[in-house]
């Protein structure tokens, strides 16, 4: 899930405390101006704070394959990155490997696409156009032919259960952890250090304890505790939530270190679920906040409130997505740039050949 | 019911002179507000006393205008205000990419959209409003802060992660991070200093904020836009836009969440609530970006002050002021009837669609000009205006020029250079400029939760 999703959701969670809602409250409605109930989104979007703000940094990669910007080499970082998955074949051991973007300027990055061929088990690089920032690309800047695409063929087998090709262009380049599994096939983990020990309920659990402590001290033991549980749950939220996903976590880090997969539900950047999920994180603060208000506002029953405010909205929603949204799954530019480079490719191989039989 | 003839004859004056007025930089409706309550002050024919609604009529044209128009200094000559600033980079690349004229005219439609969508959700603001504000006003110090955690929290690293240690990779991607964090502490710190002790002279009430926006956004711009020397290939004008039905679909909405948001929370600008409504709708596309913040802008700067308007016998206490443009007219007049409601809306319309047809026109001359004119050159030009402006704001609240004046204009000046330099910040150290606002978020959440004062005294400031 998005960020603002996982901070509403935290925010949500928040929310459903009395005395949370109490203590937030203005002190002319007899409240503390607290803040606690930022604390709930504050930890909800905490764990991939300290993947991507901390954690990536720490982790080592075997490998790295840092091509030049100005005279990419699409062979080279096919080897560089090939050789990282025969050293994990060959060892038995995880091995990771960095790929870096091209960064040709200020506002300019050259995209690269990298895949993993589960039928030729190859690595294959395939160089594309010079992007902007936002990703837009500049027509007609494509290496030429015989610069555009690099092939390794690896020693074992891939074992690909979603194989899907990876982008590469603005910012930064992804990590992947190669190992082999007990069949003997290469399996490809994508961003290693990402969901692992910062995505564990016994890590939110470890968090909530200093701020159980440090509220209990500034404001009481009676209530301090509330603000540990806060922290905990918005922390937890976040967590189940990436459930969604493909990727999963290492839920219960330190005890158990690998991470869990996903239920595959929908992709992180989904629109529509981060959409609906901010939305229904909208409304549940509202119920909340007007539950617990000294005179609430609203009287509607909580099926009649639910039925008004969530469920009819996003009936209406998701219709007008279902009648007028894209009926097909649509591919990232730099894949569909990277096939057509590919298809060339392949025509012309059978070009040469025919010619050859010709000859 | 008033003569409504002249009431429709001051709205379109109200238009006509904002579609000119606000292409000059660092021009903001609420600053030449304050300008025309003075002049209202000393010629008193300027707006019929027995016609109250005339001077409402007039500033809301001019309020639309505005959120349709600032777009030009913004995108053309890189002054934007603090609405518009998000407008500035993908501007940008629409200007390098001679499609300057394009980006202009997507706003322009966004803006047509949130009018559209502010007619829509007009029954809703009746009845909702005035029940959402009961629930809502006693948190509004949390919510606040929020926001403040989430745009300091959803800056993400800008390094690409290259170094031979951890150290060197921490320290390559926190840069940016870490100048975003400064410029929120220091903006944070000068708003809190402007709200409680202002070099800006009293006079100026609430021009106050001038000085500070014009240096974090307009001049730091232009300043940049010196230094860099860009040069802008030639413009196209078409007469058409690359846009379809979803696209616009996919711009209305998060500029219309963001726009709202930022209409009904005190502190929040149209370009902070566009911000946060990109990321709750997930969308990439320069196109949607640029539309989503034409329809937040108009749907800020229109809402806050349409806000007004919701008839006050729909609240429990008296009526909703928001934004700096209905607290200036509240002493003046306030709204009761449910048909005055329509008949402003009903110059919202007009006044959108006259800044529409003026959008296009206004883009295409700045278009010659900016073909004529080297951009270095007309950017000096702005920046010159926007300084001179800034220079005599006091003068031309007082009606005068004197000595006083003019050393209100000096202290002006100095608040707007350290603005600027704050401003330059997130400029050369590539993070958010949204930061800058922590310059007025910061303050007004602090001072809603009650510890204000407090603070105020610890720093010696009370």
């Amino acid at each position: 899930m998005k960020g603002l999703t996982h901070f509403m959701s935290g925010a949500a969670v928040a929310s459903f405390f009395l005395p949370a809602v109490r203590m937030a409250g203005a002190e002319r409605i007899g409240g503390a101006n607290s803040f606690i109930l930022v604390l709930g989104g504050l930890f909800g979007i905490m764990p991939d704070t300290m993947d991507f703000k901390m954690g990536q940094f720490f982790t080592k990669a075997e490998h790295e394959i840092d091509p030049d910007p100005m005279d990419p080499d699409p062979q080279m970082m096919a080897e560089g990155l090939g050789k990282a998955l025969d050293d994990a074949y060959e060892k038995g051991t995880m091995v990771k490997a960095q790929m870096y973007p091209m960064r040709m300027g200020a506002d300019l990055w050259r995209q690269y696409v990298v895949n993993f061929d589960g039928e030729t088990n190859e690595v294959v690089i395939v160089i594309n156009e010079i992007v902007t920032t936002s990703q837009v690309p500049i027509l007609g800047s494509e290496p030429p032919p015989g610069k555009r695409i690099g092939r390794y063929k690896i020693k074992g087998e891939f074992n690909i259960t979603h194989g899907r090709p990876s982008v590469v262009d603005i910012m930064s380049g992804p990590m992947y952890g190669f190992k082999k599994n007990e069949q003997g096939k290469m399996e490809i983990e994508f961003l290693p250090w990402h969901r692992t020990w910062s995505h564990s309920y016994v890590l939110g659990a470890m968090l909530a304890v200093p701020v159980w402590l440090i509220a209990s001290l500034a404001a009481g033991w009676s209530i301090g505790w509330l603000y540990g549980v806060i922290a905990f749950l918005g922390f937890s939220v976040h967590l189940t939530e990436d459930l969604t996903g493909h990727m999963g976590g290492s839920l219960w880090w330190p005890l158990v270190k690998p991470r869990c997969n996903g239920l595959n539900l929908f992709k992180a950047s989904n629109p529509h679920a981060n959409f609906s999920i901010d939305y229904t994180a909208v409304v549940l603060i509202l119920f909340n906040l007007n539950r617990f208000a000294p005179e609430p506002v609203f009287t509607l029953s909580t099926f009649k409130y639910f039925l008004y405010a969530l469920i009819l909205p996003l009936a209406f929603y998701f219709s007008i997505v279902k009648i007028f949204g894209e009926k097909k799954k649509k591919k990232k530019a730099g894949v569909i740039a990277m096939e057509k480079a590919l298809a060339r490719e392949e025509l012309e191989y059978e070009a040469e050949e025919s010619m050859g039989g010709d000859m | 019911m008033e003569n409504w003839i002249v009431i429709l004859l001051y709205a379109l004056a109200g238009t006509v002179l904002g579609g000119f007025l606000f292409v000059i930089p660092s021009i903001h409706f609420l600053n030449f507000s304050g300008v025309v309550i003075a002049l209202w002050g000393h010629y008193h024919g300027l707006f019929p006393i027995h016609q109250p609604l005339t001077l409402f009529a007039f500033f809301m044209g001019m309020v639309v205008s505005f959120g349709i128009m600032n777009t030009i200094p913004s995108m053309f000559l890189g002054a934007p205000d603090e609405s518009a600033v998000f407008v500035v980079l993908p501007g940008a690349k629409y200007m390098l990419q001679g499609k300057g004229y394009e980006g202009a005219m997507l706003t322009g439609l966004g803006g047509l959209l949130g009018i559209f969508f502010l007619a829509i959700f007009t029954p809703f603001f009746f009845f909702a409003l005035p029940k959402l504000h009961v629930i809502l006003g006693p948190h509004m110090h949390w919510i606040l802060a929020l926001i403040i955690v989430y745009m300091l929290m959803s800056e993400w690293p800008k390094g690409t992660g290259k170094g031979d240690t951890w150290w060197e990779k921490f320290k390559g991607a926190w840069a940016n991070l870490f100048a975003g964090i400064v410029t929120f502490v220091l903006s944070a710190f000068m708003g809190f200093i402007i709200f409680n002790r202002t070099m800006v002279p009293v006079k100026m009430g609430f021009q106050g904020l001038l000085p500070v926006f014009v240096g974090l956004f307009a001049v730091s711009s232009l300043i940049s836009a010196i230094l860099s020397k860009q040069k802008i290939p030639k413009q196209h004008v078409g007469n058409d836009i690359d846009l379809d039905y979803k696209t616009m679909w996919k711009g209305w909405m998060p500029g219309c969440i963001g726009g709202t948001l930022a209409a009904y929370l005190p502190g929040v600008t149209g370009g902070i609530g566009g911000l946060i409504a990109g990321h709750a709708c997930a969308q990439r596309d320069d196109r949607i970006f640029v539309m989503s913040q034409g329809v937040s802008k108009v749907v800020y700067y229109t809402g806050q002050f349409l806000l007004f308007f919701v008839p006050s016998y729909f609240f429990l206490k008296g009526g909703l002021k928001r934004g700096g443009m209905a607290i200036n007219l509240s002493p003046f007049y306030k709204p009761v009837l449910l048909q005055e409601y329509f008949f402003i809306f009903g110059i919202v319309i007009m006044a959108g669609c006259i800044s529409f047809l003026l959008l296009s026109f206004n883009s295409k001359w700045i278009i010659k000009l900016i073909a004529k004119v080297p951009y270095q050159k007309l950017s000096y030009a702005s920046l010159a205006i926007v300084v001179v402006m800034v220079f005599f704001m006091p003068a031309m609240i007082e009606g005068t020029v004197n000595g006083a004046v003019l050393l209100s204009g000096l202290q002006v000046i100095g608040v707007m250079c350290v603005s600027t330099c704050l401003g330059l910040l997130p400029i050369f150290y590539h993070c958010r400029r949204s930061n800058c606002m922590a310059v007025i978020i910061v303050p007004i959440c602090i001072s809603m939760s009650g510890y204000g004062p407090g603070l105020a005294k610890l720093l010696g400031l009370g």
